[in-house]
C-alpha cells in the first residue's frame, strides 16, 4: 500500500517507494523484472520441479512427474538423482560466490600485509587480534602486518590445501559440540552404509570442484551421498568463504558499529549527485564512500552545480557501506531499477552478484552512468571502469568524476523521488552485540532461559519477483517479534525490515511485552540487522558463542531461521549451512526439489534426525510464524526451559 | 475421428510442443534451421492461462468457421484425416478466419510457404503428411508428460470416463503424486497473488 503518495495496493511491491515508482513505470512503460516476469509466463514447469537434467549431451533428460512417462533419463538416472545433482550444483554456485568474494579480501589483506598495497590499512587492529588468537596465530610481540601476514595465509590456505582435515576457519570458529557431532555422523554412515560420506570441509574451492567432479555425467546418483555433500560444501561457505569474507573485511574497513541511517528511495537527494553502490563487494563501494568526502570531489561536485556527492547503497555492498561508514541505504534487490526510474541517480556503481543486466538498458533511458568495475560482472551496454585494488584510491576518484560529469545532464522533468525513508539503527555485529551486554552473552542467555525472549530467529534473503517485494519480510517480522522472539538477519530482508521501520527504535512497541522491556532497557530495536549476506557467517558465530557459553550443540538451542524471498543460488547454500549447523531453515518460494520424492524427504525430515537442522516450506508469512515459533518451543522444551 | 486432445493439468510448460512443431515445419526440418529464422512457422502456443498452461492450436472443427468465412477458397478440408488446410498460394490475408476461429488459432506472417514476399495466414495443419502415414502430430510426439495425445476420439473418450467412473464407483482416483499436487496448489496461489486476487 502505498501510504502517503496515491494509497494504491500493488501486488508487486509492499513498499510504498515501490508502488509510486511502479506507477510511472507503467505509465512511461518502462521494463522491469515484473513485466518480464509476466512475459516469462507460463515457466517451465520441470525446471521448477528440478526432474530437468542438461548434465551431458545426450540430454537434456525430463523425468515425467505424473508416473506415466519416462522415469529415468538417458543415462538412467533417476529424479532423484537429477533433482540432487542441480541441488548440489546450486549450492556449489552459491558457495563459490560468496567464497570468492571471501578470497579476494584475504588477497588484500595479504597485500596489505606485506605492504605491497598502500590504498588499504589495517583498519581494526582488535579484531585482527581477535581472528588470530582464535586461529591460534601468536600475536605477543608481533607487529600487526606480521599477525596480519599470517590470518591471511591461514585464510588462504583454507581455499587450497589439500590435505584431508577441515578447514582451520571452521575447525576453530564451530563450537566444540557442532564439530563432534559432524565428525561423529561422518563415523557412523561409514559403519552404517560402508562407505565414506563427508560432512566436514576439506578445502573451500575443494568442496565445490568436488560437486562439479561428482555431478558430472556418471559419478554420484545417490541422493544422500548428494545432499552430503551439498551441506559440506556450503559449510565450507559458511564458516570458510563467508566468515573470511566478514573477517577480513572487519580487520581491513572496521567492524561495523551500532548507527543510525536512513533507508528507501528517499535517501536520493534532488540538488546532491546522487551516485548508487550496489552489488557485494565492499572493497570498492568503502572506497568510493571515503573519496566522495575528498575536497578534491566536493569541489567539483560544487563546480558542476551540487550540492554535495550522497553516496548511497544498494543490495549487500549497501549493507556494507551502511553498517561500516553509515551511508543512506537506497533500497534491496528488487529496488535496482526502481532507483534508476526516479532520474535522480547520476551514477550506479556495481561489483559483483545480483545485478540484472537489465540495469544496463534502463540506464540508457535516462542520463544515468551504469559502471560496471569487476572482471566477473561485466555487462554489455555498461560502462566498464576496471577496479585493482592496488589503485584503489585513483579509480574511485575517475568513477566519481564520472558520476559528477553526469549530473549536469539530468532532465529535471523526469526526476521524482519518492520521499518514503524510515530510521533504522543497524551495525549489530556479533562484537557489538556482546558489547551491548556487557561482554558476555549470558544475560541474553538468562533472558532466554526465563522465557522473556522465547528464542532468536535468523531471516536472511533477496527479493523474488514471485513474492509481494517485502510483504514476507514485513509481516514474518512483525509476527515474530509480536511472540517475543528476536530477530536477527542480514541482506536484502534486513533492507526490507529497515525499510519498513521494523529497526527504529519506535518497532520496540510491536513487540510483544517481554521482548519489549528487553529493547527498551537496551535501547535496541527488536531486529536486528548484522550485515550484507556474507554476513550471515555473523549468525553462525553467534549461535557458536551461545552453544558454547552453555556447551551445549547449536542444534539444542531456541534458533530457528528463514529466507522468506529467496532468490539465488547464494540463497541456497545459506540455507544449507544453517541446516548443516543445526538450525531449521523456513523457505519460501519452493527450491526446485518437489520433483524428487526422496530428495524431499531427506531434506524436510531426515535431515532432522542427523543434522538437527532440516528446511520447511510454507507460503503463508503467519503460519510460518507459528512454525517457526513451535520449532523453538519444541526445542526449549527439549532443554528444559 | 481422430483427434489432438489436451489433458491441461498435464502441460509442464516445457514449450517442447512449440519447438517440435517449429522443427517440422521449417524447410530444414533441424532446431538449428529454424533458429533466429523470422519465417519459422510455429502453429502452436503453449498458454498461460492464469495458473495452468495450454498448448493451444487449431482444433480443427467441422464445420470449421474458418473454412466457411474465407472468401477466396485457400482453406479446405482433407477428408480423409480431417485435417483442415490452408493454401497460401490462394490466401489473400483478409483475417476473415483469424476473426471468425474460436480459438485464435490463425496467425499472419511471411512464412516458407508464402510466395511473392508477402504475408499469409498459417495454421497447425495436424501433421497431414505424417498422420495420412499413420504417424502423429510433431507436438504430440515431443509431449513429454502426456498432455498431448492423439487418438481415436472414442478410445480416448472411453478410457477417460472409465477413469472418472473408477473414482465415483469405486472411490479410486487416478490421483497426482502428492507432490506434484502440492506443487500445482503453489502455482494456483502463486499466480493468484500475482493478479492481486490475495
Amino acid at each position: 500500500m502505498c501510504e502517503v503518495g496515491c494509497g494504491k495496493h500493488d501486488h508487486r511491491s509492499a513498499d510504498p517507494a515501490a508502488v509510486e515508482m511502479l506507477a510511472i513505470a507503467d505509465r512511461e512503460q518502462y521494463a522491469t523484472q515484473w513485466s518480464r516476469y509476466e512475459q516469462q509466463q507460463p515457466q517451465c514447469s520441470y525446471g521448477q520441479l528440478g526432474t530437468c537434467c542438461r548434465i551431458c549431451s545426450m540430454g537434456p533428460c525430463r523425468i515425467d512427474p505424473f508416473g506415466n512417462g519416462p522415469t529415468q533419463g538417458v543415462c538412467g538416472a533417476t529424479a532423484d538423482t537429477i533433482v540432487a545433482r542441480n541441488l548440489a550444483r546450486m549450492a556449489a554456485v552459491g558457495s563459490s560466490s560468496h567464497s570468492d568474494h571471501g578470497r579476494k579480501a584475504a588477497l588484500l589483506l595479504k597485500a596489505v600485509a606485506t605492504g605491497a598495497n598502500t590504498n588499504y590499512r589495517l583498519t581494526d587492529t582488535v579484531k585482527l587480534t581477535a581472528v588470530a588468537d582464535r586461529l591460534g596465530i601468536a600475536t605477543d610481540g608481533r607487529s600487526f602486518p606480521e599477525v596480519a601476514g599470517d590470518v591471511a595465509d591461514a585464510a588462504l590456505n583454507c581455499f587450497g590445501k589439500q590435505d584431508d582435515e577441515p578447514i582451520i576457519f571452521l575447525q576453530k570458529f564451530m563450537p566444540k559440540r557442532r564439530y563432534e557431532h559432524l565428525k561423529k555422523m561422518e563415523q557412523t554412515l561409514l559403519e552404517s552404509t560402508g562407505a565414506t560420506t563427508g560432512l566436514l570441509p576439506r578445502g573451500i574451492d575443494r568442496e565445490a570442484v568436488d560437486i562439479l567432479h561428482r555431478t558430472h555425467f556418471g559419478c554420484d546418483a545417490d541422493p544422500l551421498s548428494l545432499i552430503a555433500q551439498t551441506i559440506r560444501c556450503s559449510l565450507a561457505d559458511g564458516w570458510g568463504g563467508s566468515l573470511i569474507a566478514t573477517s577480513v573485511q572487519d580487520i581491513l574497513l572496521g567492524t561495523p558499529t551500532i548507527k543510525s541511517i536512513q533507508a528507501n528511495l528517499g535517501v536520493l537527494e534532488v540538488e546532491s549527485v546522487n551516485v548508487v553502490v550496489h552489488g557485494h563487494e565492499p572493497i570498492l563501494s568503502a572506497k568510493i564512500v571515503e573519496m566522495a568526502q575528498e575536497p578534491e570531489i566536493r569541489l567539483l561536485a560544487v563546480a558542476a552545480g551540487a550540492k554535495r556527492v550522497n553516496v548511497v547503497g544498494l543490495c549487500c555492498t549497501g549493507n556494507e557501506v551502511l553498517l561500516r561508514q553509515g551511508v543512506g541505504m537506497a533500497g534491496n534487490e528488487a529496488h535496482s531499477e526502481l532507483a534508476i526510474m526516479t532520474g535522480a541517480v547520476d551514477a550506479m556503481i556495481v561489483d559483483v552478484q545480483c545485478i540484472y543486466p537489465a540495469l544496463a538498458d534502463l540506464a540508457s533511458c535516462f542520463h544515468t552512468r551504469f559502471i560496471t568495475t569487476s572482471d566477473q560482472a561485466k555487462i554489455p551496454g555498461a560502462i566498464h571502469i576496471q577496479f585493482h585494488e592496488d589503485q584503489a584510491d585513483t579509480i574511485s576518484r575517475t568513477i566519481l568524476k564520472e558520476a559528477i560529469a553526469a549530473f549536469p545532464r539530468r532532465n529535471p522533468a523526469r526526476i521524482h523521488i519518492p520521499h518514503h525513508t524510515a530510521t533504522a539503527i543497524v551495525g549489530f555485529t556479533v562484537e557489538e552485540i556482546l558489547k551491548a551486554l556487557g561482554g558476555t552473552p549470558a544475560p541474553l542467555i538468562d533472558l532466554i532461559v526465563k522465557g522473556t525472549i522465547k528464542g532468536v530467529a535468523g531471516i536472511v534473503g533477496c527479493n523474488n519477483v514471485k513474492v509481494q517485494q517485502d510483504s514476507f519480510h514485513r509481516t514474518l517480522t512483525t509476527e515474530l517479534i509480536k511472540r517475543d522472539i528476536l530477530v536477527i538477519g542480514t541482506g536484502c530482508w534486513a533492507v526490507g525490515a529497515a525499510k519498513a521501520g521494523l529497526m527504529d527504535l519506535s518497532a520496540q512497541e510491536l513487540a510483544g511485552d517481554g521482548l519489549k522491556s528487553v529493547c527498551t532497557s537496551l535501547g535496541i530495536p527488536p531486529v536486528l540487522h548484522m550485515g550484507s549476506c556474507v554476513d550471515c557467517s555473523r549468525m553462525l558465530v553467534l549461535a557458536g558463542a551461545i552453544a558454547e557459553h552453555l556447551d551445549v550443540d547449536i542444534s539444542q538451542l531456541p534458533l530457528v531461521g528463514s529466507a522468506p524471498e529467496w532468490t539465488t543460488e547464494k540463497a541456497v547454500a545459506i540455507g544449507a549451512y544453517f541446516v548443516g549447523s543445526g538450525i531449521p531453515v523456513h523457505l519460501w518460494p519452493v527450491p526446485p526439489i518437489l520433483g524428487g520424492a526422496a530428495v524431499t524427504r531427506i531434506l524436510t525430515q531426515d535431515a532432522k534426525e542427523v543434522l538437527g537442522g532440516y528446511f520447511f516450506v510454507e507460503e503463508d508469512p503467519i503460519i510460518t510464524a507459528d512454525k517457526m515459533e513451535a520449532v523453538i518451543m519444541e526445542r526449549r522444551a527439549a532443554l528444559g526451559i | 475421428m481422430k483427434k489432438v486432445f489436451v489433458d491441461y493439468k498435464k502441460c509442464l510448460a516445457c514449450k517442447s510442443c512449440e519447438t517440435a512443431c517449429a522443427v517440422e515445419q521449417h524447410p530444414s526440418h533441424t532446431l538449428f534451421g529454424a533458429l533466429g529464422d523470422t519465417r519459422t512457422q510455429i502453429n502452436v502456443r503453449v498458454l498461460g492461462v492464469e495458473h495452468e498452461a495450454f498448448p493451444l492450436s487449431c482444433r480443427h472443427c467441422d464445420p470449421a468457421d474458418c473454412l466457411d468465412a474465407c472468401p477466396s477458397g485457400a482453406i479446405s478440408r482433407d477428408e480423409g484425416s480431417g485435417a483442415v488446410l490452408l493454401n497460401p498460394d490462394l490466401c489473400k490475408a483478409c483475417a476473415m478466419c483469424a476473426m471468425v476461429c474460436p480459438f485464435d488459432a490463425i496467425a499472419f506472417k511471411q512464412t516458407h510457404r508464402a510466395r511473392y514476399g508477402r504475408d499469409v495466414a498459417y495454421k497447425c495443419d495436424l501433421c497431414n503428411d505424417r498422420i495420412k502415414k499413420g504417424g502423429t502430430p510433431a507436438c504430440v510426439e515431443a509431449c513429454h508428460s502426456g498432455a498431448l495425445v492423439y487418438g481415436d476420439f472414442d478410445r480416448i473418450r472411453g478410457d477417460r470416463a472409465v477413469s472418472g467412473l473408477k473414482c465415483y464407483l469405486l472411490g479410486k482416483h487416478d490421483a497426482l503424486p502428492p507432490l506434484v499436487e502440492l506443487f500445482r496448489e503453489l502455482r494456483r496461489k502463486e499466480c493468484l497473488r500475482r493478479r492481486g486476487g490475495e
